[in-house]
């Protein structure tokens, strides 16, 4: 018997709507192996999606699931996490969602380290609405917004989660669907907000216009790009220049985590404890 | 528990056809040339995955993992006992890569 995705999936939604050789569908197998090997409960599993292709993936899983507004992902994680500490709560945004109209949400949700393991689906494109640049196209490409070629600098997710403060960074490659499980693994067991970026292809909308128009080119193009972190690091400024790590990228133990600061609160308010000041922290401003 | 997941007696990869989208990516991971695309009239791209060479597959397990619409599955190694990566294998591989990830109908082997 091969493995049963079947049982975390809601077969009336099959066959998925997303386009032939996807990568949202390797990301979802991937992440449904890594629930299943944490042995989490279906019940004990919130998933949180907004607009886009990625929104879609709340759709199929048989978990509890939100589909919300774009780019209010990490705004109603956030309240879901609050409710309900002890649950999991799993954030899928793309990289529209999560970087453009939902940047600022996603700083913030950094910026307090609450416990939710958010995935962002980077394409390097406005998949679903067809071809507009997004914050991460690179330059020179060609989008329907930018004809003539893209002259808009990038974005670096995983670099803007490390400054915002996030506890855990990680970036994986859709063409290694092992390593992308066990970042998911790794990601879900870390207490305080982890940011994973899941680079995926979007032959449709990205590739026809950009010579890799079969999803095989454009996952060879993916591929050139990524190095893992160890490789990267060893590198001298020219080499990086046009490369991204892929790997844990940040990873911080120490830092308090958001749930747990806020049960100070509860607890002050039911008079178990004196009132919060600055010397309860070691990091004030 | 839908039947799918269960292997057909003495198989080591099998398709639900009902979901695959013919995006090739399976017949490119394959190492050992068991799949290839073959044409179909009624799919959306005109072609449908085929398994033309059971007896090669090795159970590496990448065409079940690259797999974006869960569509194929592998055997579990305790269920069927895979072969070794032969010579033969990675020509055959090799031809389907280079004929657009179908295997040419007249192909008789590397020999």
């Amino acid at each position: 018997m091969a493995f049963n995705y079947d049982s975390y999936l809601r077969l009336e939604k099959m066959p998925t709507l997303w386009c032939w050789g996807c990568g949202d569908g390797v990301i979802l197998k991937a992440f449904i192996r890594a629930v299943d090997k944490m042995g989490i409960d279906k019940d004990d599993m919130c998933v949180v999606s907004g607009i886009g292709c990625s929104g879609r993936f709340s759709s199929y899983v048989d978990f509890n699931t939100v589909h919300t507004t774009h780019g209010r992902t990490v705004a109603y994680a956030t309240g879901i996490k609050l409710a309900n500490p002890t649950k999991h709560v799993v954030c899928v945004a793309g990289d529209g969602d999560a970087l453009a109209i939902g940047g600022n949400h996603t700083i913030h949700g950094c910026r307090r380290n609450i416990d939710i393991t958010m995935i962002v689906i980077q394409n390097f494109i406005y998949g679903l609405t067809n071809s507009q640049t997004s914050p991460t196209t690179p330059q020179g490409m060609w989008t329907v917004t930018q004809k003539a070629g893209n002259i808009d600098p990038t974005f670096d997710g995983c670099e803007l989660a490390v400054a915002a403060g996030a506890s855990f960074v990680g970036r994986e490659n859709v063409t290694q669907p092992r390593k992308l499980e066990k970042l998911f693994i790794k990601s879900m067991e870390h207490k305080g907000f982890s940011y994973v970026e899941a680079l995926s292809n979007c032959h449709i909308n990205l590739g026809r216009k950009n010579k890799m128009a079969s999803a095989m080119q454009n996952l060879d193009w993916i591929d050139s790009i990524t190095v893992p972190v160890k490789k990267y690091e060893a590198m001298t400024k020219e080499e990086q220049l046009n490369l991204l790590p892929t790997g844990i990228i940040k990873q911080d133990t120490v830092v308090r985590e958001y749930c747990d600061m806020y049960q100070d609160i509860i607890d002050v308010h039911q008079g178990k404890r004196a009132k919060i000041t600055q010397d309860d922290f070691v990091k004030k401003i | 528990m839908s039947s799918i997941m269960n292997a057909p007696a003495n198989t080591p990869v099998w398709v639900d056809t009902q979901r695959c989208k013919a995006c090739d990516i399976c017949v490119d991971a394959c190492p050992a040339g068991v799949l290839s695309m073959k044409a179909e009239a009624s799919s959306t791209l005109g072609a449908m995955i085929s398994i033309v060479a059971p007896e090669s597959c090795i159970g590496c397990n990448e065409c079940e993992l690259t797999c974006p619409d869960f569509a194929i599955y592998v055997a579990d190694k305790k269920e069927y006992k895979f072969a070794k990566l032969t010579d033969d294998a990675k020509v055959r591989q090799e031809v389907i890569a280079n004929n657009k990830y179908r295997l040419p109908e007249d192909y008789k082997g590397s020999n």
